[in-house]
């Protein structure tokens, strides 16, 4: 929310307008280990490409500690020995199972939850609570945000996406419960501003103005509370979950504001035009938001799932969701996996911005879970077996990573969840189709 | 033609007999004859057994399987080409029966529906706040997170999700907009105009050049700007500076202002004089204020007293410039009556007099109309006096009453009541099942519909008196919001969204492929298909226009692309078509590339868009099982043109029963390339443009495939029925739908297509008059 004092907005903006060069957060630079405090606690960060990869060239052939980084994960060598690749995990609630087609749509609202979707363009939109959001719970509350969701395209805007299911399914992979997506962020400015507010001025001229946003939401639940008496109870639904992001926005209103890192200049007005820079400066906010403490959980859809953007910049001019329907052309396979490298780039850059940021006797990164993958494995064949599933970070010393493990095939991917959620202290015991915890992840 | 549920479902009883009495005849033979062979047994094509239908007839199917069956056999998909054909004679019985059939099924099912309680999209509340507070220049919702998208549009309740960012974004906009809305002391911020140094020019030619953004004088000389005030009061003039210093003393900088314009002196008054004793690295401010009255000036800053002396050794000379950094002018510095919006006047109705209880007085008697408007509902004394409670939170504080109205303004944009669409029973008068909109719920569902934006007075009024549960009064006030420039926005949304055009701002069509494709050209592919539907709309025309026309609308740039000659300039206008090939929605630019991959054409997606919307025909999924394209089984390669390729997979009858007509459509339109610029050939073999949409519906190019649609329109008519009536209720359509669709359809036949009867179709429904009654949902 938007309490923290904005020293100098204007000018803090007119530099970013200056000098447009990447990093625009200079937050991210090394920085002095913390003074002696409470211990740094554990992040999870969730990144998700679409259209499945390229496997032939993502699976190490060997398993265990050495193995050699096949082309798609050739940008992540220098994080080599902070990576645990994961081989032969499944999402079965991604498949049809009697749902006929619609493996994008799917694909994603699977991909944190293990449910099968309803099939429905809007009326009883369904899936499940996704184990971020189980996170949340836990750790939220003891950070100004609960979760953070980021994305680079704002939710589709035309047609129905995928075969009957509503665009709601291909643009949200972060689920608070099992009928509430929770929409993600694409402008960098209002990341920002959820992370260290819009405020200005003096700290009495905050306090008045805290004091005011209390009472305008007091009247906003009365308000509602009032309007609830008269609602049948499909509406009474919907304005719960309004009630619900009220409660939470007013709970924030309670807690220390945290101010901006001085260092932290220059969040554009409008996102990057370009691809790469809005990427990257997504992972520079993360990055901050992890640096201060503002929140521990965050998601990232580096694309909505079924996306058809083209990527010129690395000379693929086709759309990738066309493109992953390659028909097993060698040539259109190269370039599948040249979309693919180019996200894993990324996902380097955010690894180099967490290993950047010192921690205890480490960096940020020993103390994060970095998700990474796909809920579909190859995009020509929509399968959902073999999915490419990555995690990086040290978990604080959780997870013994460098290594590549295959698991049997069919395991669910929702046994990885309910093994991550461990490490958050959240006593689950099932999340979606888990059968188990997944094994062979410990130090 | 309303009726009761007992009413109904004697209808049903009759239609049902004299349909079970076509279909026993009919269909089991049918079936029998024509059928069977393929589906029947464990393993039936398109896992459809059609064995029950001899024995029960119609009977035996779901409505989804009628409305396939119908399809098929309509377009002649069925029975397959190769087979032998039925008696013309049998087939047009058999869908006379399945007509008949599905008519009965629809009328039995029908109810008008539950909406679900839906918030504001972000187009409406920008919408909402502009007429509100007539500021049109504000769109805060610009800011909020994406609308998700449901059944096509981003009006949907059952997906307009309400996420915590999104409610932080609210209440932050509802500051602002209370701020910009009413002026108070406490956050008034004087407008200020920031000129830099390089900006000021010199009239003197003493110049000695700009630098990083400074203005340097190295001799006496002056340097100006023109400033613009359009209100009077005081104002704050604050110059950043710096010198050189040399000699015995600072660089001197004097401050005037002149009149400028045609009809004023040239007078220089001094305003301010400063000795600028910072040096360049840390240049310092220096600030005057002074009382202006509003109109044009020049400011001038003047550098008086150079210094200059020559260091006879030849190195070192002593030198006094002044380097101007930066001017400012802030103002007027207090608000006045002048400066206040509309808003203002309207929320502050009256002065403060001396009495002590004042304060609240005045507080209602802005708050009640303004929140009778806000919340588009008649208010009660109780919600008035709970807002009048907040704006006494400034009183602890010792804030100013604006302040007060500020908080008010601020609870009342952030409350369920003003970002919802609320319908409540509250005059409940269910008739069985089913009970009436009250008169301010049909001004909301009118006034959203039709203008994206709350109900204006006019609206609100009959709303109180009453009068909109009249049909006439109800349907001459749709078309006058129709007629109103506010419709602009329903023109955009809609035709955005059904026509999948959002999508045109997203495209990357390959620059090598395609190097002449860039936003100029983007913008006009929008603008020719905007301006087509809203000439249809706004001329009344029939809508089969967008079907296929004489006309178009092009500007230089969009004609230059088609290849049309005679038309300069950038604006669009109506321009008559020699030949077919343009005109219609088909043959438009925007729709061609949004149906189009980023490297080359695609005949399936654009067949898919036409039948999905357009036609009403959407293509069912492909079969479980069904191989992609090609495989790794070592097949021969596929070469020739797309259309070539595509034939031979298209080779497997499974795939080929959808695809037939899918593709034909996109054939059709091959001569159209990924940008929708004519072309002959394709990677170097002509392009063959002639295809069959069904039996006896050969056509070749796109002029006669547009022909060939105008020509049958019933499906587009009811698609187009369909797809308004979604995006007027915000919800998706349903079975019990139907009959209210069917009706909507043929009363815009009836009026050969004219859209005005259209909108007056959806506005009599009974899904948009009524609602079901809470109670047999879950």
């Amino acid at each position: 929310m938007t309490f923290a004092p904005r020293v100098s907005r204007r000018a803090l903006l007119r530099g970013a307008g200056a000098s447009l060069a990447l990093p625009w957060l200079e937050a991210m630079r090394p920085t002095l280990a913390r003074a002696a405090g409470p211990p740094d606690p554990l992040r999870l960060a969730v990144l998700f490409v679409p259209n499945g990869i390229n496997m032939a060239d993502w699976t190490p052939a060997d398993e265990g500690a050495d193995f050699a980084l096949p082309a798609v994960l050739e940008p992540l060598a220098a994080h080599r020995r902070r990576l645990l690749v994961l081989t032969g995990l499944t999402h079965d609630k991604a498949r049809a199972n009697g749902d006929g087609p619609g493996d994008h749509a799917r694909s994603a609202a699977c991909f944190l939850t293990g449910c099968q979707p309803f099939k429905t363009d809007g009326a009883k939109l369904r899936a499940g609570i996704s184990f971020d959001q189980v996170a949340a719970q836990y750790v939220g509350p003891r950070t100004r945000l609960p979760s953070l969701e980021l994305g680079i395209e704002p939710g589709a805007n035309a047609g129905n996406c995928d075969s009957g299911y509503s665009c709601a399914y291909s643009a949200n992979i972060s689920w608070s419960s099992a009928s509430r997506p929770m929409t993600k962020v694409v402008a960098p400015r209002l990341v920002f501003e959820r992370l260290f507010g819009d405020g200005q001025g003096a700290p009495a001229e905050r306090a008045k103005r805290l004091a005011y946003r209390q009472s305008v939401l007091d009247h906003v639940l009365e308000d509602a509370s009032r309007l609830e008496a008269q609602l049948g109870r499909g509406d009474r639904r919907k304005l719960d979950e309004y009630l619900t992001s009220v409660r939470d926005v007013e709970r924030r209103l309670t807690l220390n504001e945290a101010d901006p890192p001085a260092d932290a200049v220059g969040v554009p007005e409008r996102p990057p035009a370009d691809y790469q820079e809005h990427i990257r400066l997504m992972c520079d906010l993360m990055a901050l938001a992890f640096r201060t403490d503002t929140t521990r959980v965050c998601t990232f859809m580096l694309a909505n799932e079924g996306s058809n953007r083209s990527y010129q910049a690395i000379g693929v001019p086709e759309g990738h969701h066309d493109l992953s329907h390659h028909g097993n052309d060698e040539a259109k396979k190269a370039k599948i996996r040249d979309i693919n490298r180019f996200h894993t780039a990324q996902l380097a850059y955010l690894l180099d911005r967490l290993a950047q940021c010192a921690e205890g006797e480490g960096s940020l990164l020993d103390n994060a879970l970095v998700l990474y993958g796909s809920g579909i494995s190859d995009g020509n064949r929509h399968n959902h077996d073999d999915l490419p599933v990555l995690l990086a970070g040290g978990g604080r010393g959780t997870i013994r990573s460098g290594r590549h493990v295959r698991y049997a095939d069919e395991t669910p991917l929702s046994n990885l969840f309910l093994s991550l959620l461990d490490r958050f202290d959240a006593p689950i015991e099932r999340l979606g189709d888990s059968t188990q915890r997944l094994t062979g992840l410990e130090a | 033609m309303r009726l009761g549920p007992l009413a109904r479902c004697l209808t049903s009883v009759f239609a049902c007999a004299a349909a079970a009495a076509a279909g026993d005849d009919v269909w089991p033979r049918l079936v029998r004859e024509s059928c069977l062979t393929c589906h029947s047994g464990e393993a039936p094509e398109a896992q459809l057994n059609l064995e029950p239908v001899v024995d029960a007839g119609l009977a035996a199917l779901d409505l989804p399987h009628l409305d396939r069956l119908h399809a098929l056999l309509r377009t002649g998909a069925m029975p397959p080409p190769e087979e032998p054909r039925p008696e013309a004679a049998t087939l047009s019985a058999a869908l006379d029966a399945l007509d008949a059939e599905r008519q009965r099924r629809a009328a039995a099912a029908a109810h008008p529906g539950r909406v679900t309680l839906r918030r504001l999209n972000r187009t409406q509340y920008n919408c909402t706040i502009r007429d509100l507070f007539g500021m049109p220049d504000l769109r805060p919702a610009d800011e909020f997170p994406a609308d998700d998208v449901g059944y096509g549009f981003d009006n949907i309740g059952d997906v307009l999700m309400l996420p915590p960012a999104l409610v932080e974004r609210y209440l932050v906009a509802a500051e602002r907009i209370a701020q910009r809305a009413i002026l108070a002391p406490e956050t008034y911020q004087p407008p200020s105009q920031s000129i830099e140094g390089s900006e000021f020019v010199s009239l003197d030619g003493v110049t000695a050049g700009t630098r990083r953004g400074r203005h340097t004088l190295a001799s006496s000389g002056e340097l100006a700007h023109d400033v613009s005030l359009a209100l009077g009061g005081p104002y704050e003039i604050a110059v950043t500076a710096s010198g050189d210093q040399a000699g015995d003393e600072p660089p001197r900088m004097v401050l005037r202002l002149s009149a400028s314009g045609e009809s004023a002196g040239n007078e220089k008054r001094e305003i301010a004089s400063f000795d600028v004793a910072a040096v360049a690295e840390h240049p310092e401010t220096y600030r005057t204020t002074l009382q202006l009255e509003p109109g044009e000036y020049t400011l001038w800053i003047d550098f008086v007293n150079d210094y200059y002396r020559p260091e006879p050794g030849g190195q070192g000379a002593e030198d006094r410039n002044l380097h101007l950094h930066a001017a400012e002018i802030r103002g007027p510095l207090h608000i006045s009556q002048a400066m206040t919006p509309e808003s203002h006047r309207r929320l502050i109705v009256s002065a403060p007099s001396a009495a002590s209880d004042d304060w609240d007085e005045r507080a209602r008697a802005g708050l009640r109309p303004f929140v009778r408007r806000a919340y588009r509902r008649a208010v009660d004394d109780e919600e008035v006096e709970r807002l009048v409670a907040v704006t006494r939170l400034a009183q602890p504080n010792g804030e100013s009453f604006e302040r007060g109205m500020q908080l008010a303004v601020t609870a009342v944009l952030t409350s369920p009541q003003f970002l919802f669409h609320v319908e409540r029973p509250a005059e409940r008068q269910a008739v069985g099942d089913r009970e009436p909109l009250g008169d301010y719920e049909l001004a909301n569902r009118l006034s959203y519909f039709l203008w994206s934006s709350m109900p204006d007075d006019e609206l609100l009024a009959l709303a109180e008196r009453g009068r909109l549960r009249d049909p006439q009064v109800l349907d001459a006030q749709a078309q006058r919001l129709l007629a109103d420039p506010r419709s602009a926005t329903f023109l955009d949304s809609f035709a955005e969204q059904w026509l999948h055009l959002r999508e045109l701002w997203r495209l990357t069509p390959d620059p090598k492929r395609f190097p002449d494709f860039d936003d100029e050209l983007r913008a006009a592919m929008w603008g020719e298909t905007r301006a087509l539907f809203e000439h249809v709309v706004r001329q009344d025309l029939s809508v089969l226009d967008l079907i296929d026309a004489d006309y178009t609308f092009l500007n230089e740039r969009l004609a230059r692309h088609y290849g049309i000659e005679g038309v300069s300039g950038p604006e669009l206008r109506k321009v008559p078509l020699a030949d077919r090939r343009r005109g219609g929605l088909l043959a438009q630019a925007s729709v061609l590339s949004v149906t189009s991959n980023p490297t080359r054409t695609s005949p399936v997606k654009r067949g898919r868009w036409v039948l999905e919307q357009l036609l009403g025909e959407p293509p069912p999924a492909p079969p479980p099982g069904v191989p992609p394209l090609a495989d790794d089984s070592g097949k021969k390669e596929l070469t020739g043109t797309l259309r070539q390729r595509m034939e031979q997979h298209r080779a497997d009858p499974s795939c080929a029963v959808c695809h037939r007509r899918m593709d034909a459509v996109g054939f059709g339109l091959e001569n159209f390339d990924a940008i929708g610029a004519w072309r002959e050939a394709d990677g170097g073999a002509v392009i063959d443009a002639s295809a069959e949409l069904g039996p006896g519906q050969a056509f070749a190019g796109p002029a006669e495939l547009k022909a060939l649609l105008r020509r049958d329109p019933a499906g587009f008519y009811r698609t187009l029925s369909q797809k308004l009536l979604t995006y007027a209720l915000g919800r998706g359509l349903e079975l019990h739908d139907r009959l209210a669709v069917e009706k909507i359809a043929s009363g815009l036949a009836a009026a050969d297509g004219r859209f005005a009867r259209l909108v007056s179709e959806i506005v009599a429904s009974e899904p948009f008059r009524f609602r079901q009654t809470e109670g047999d949902e879950p």
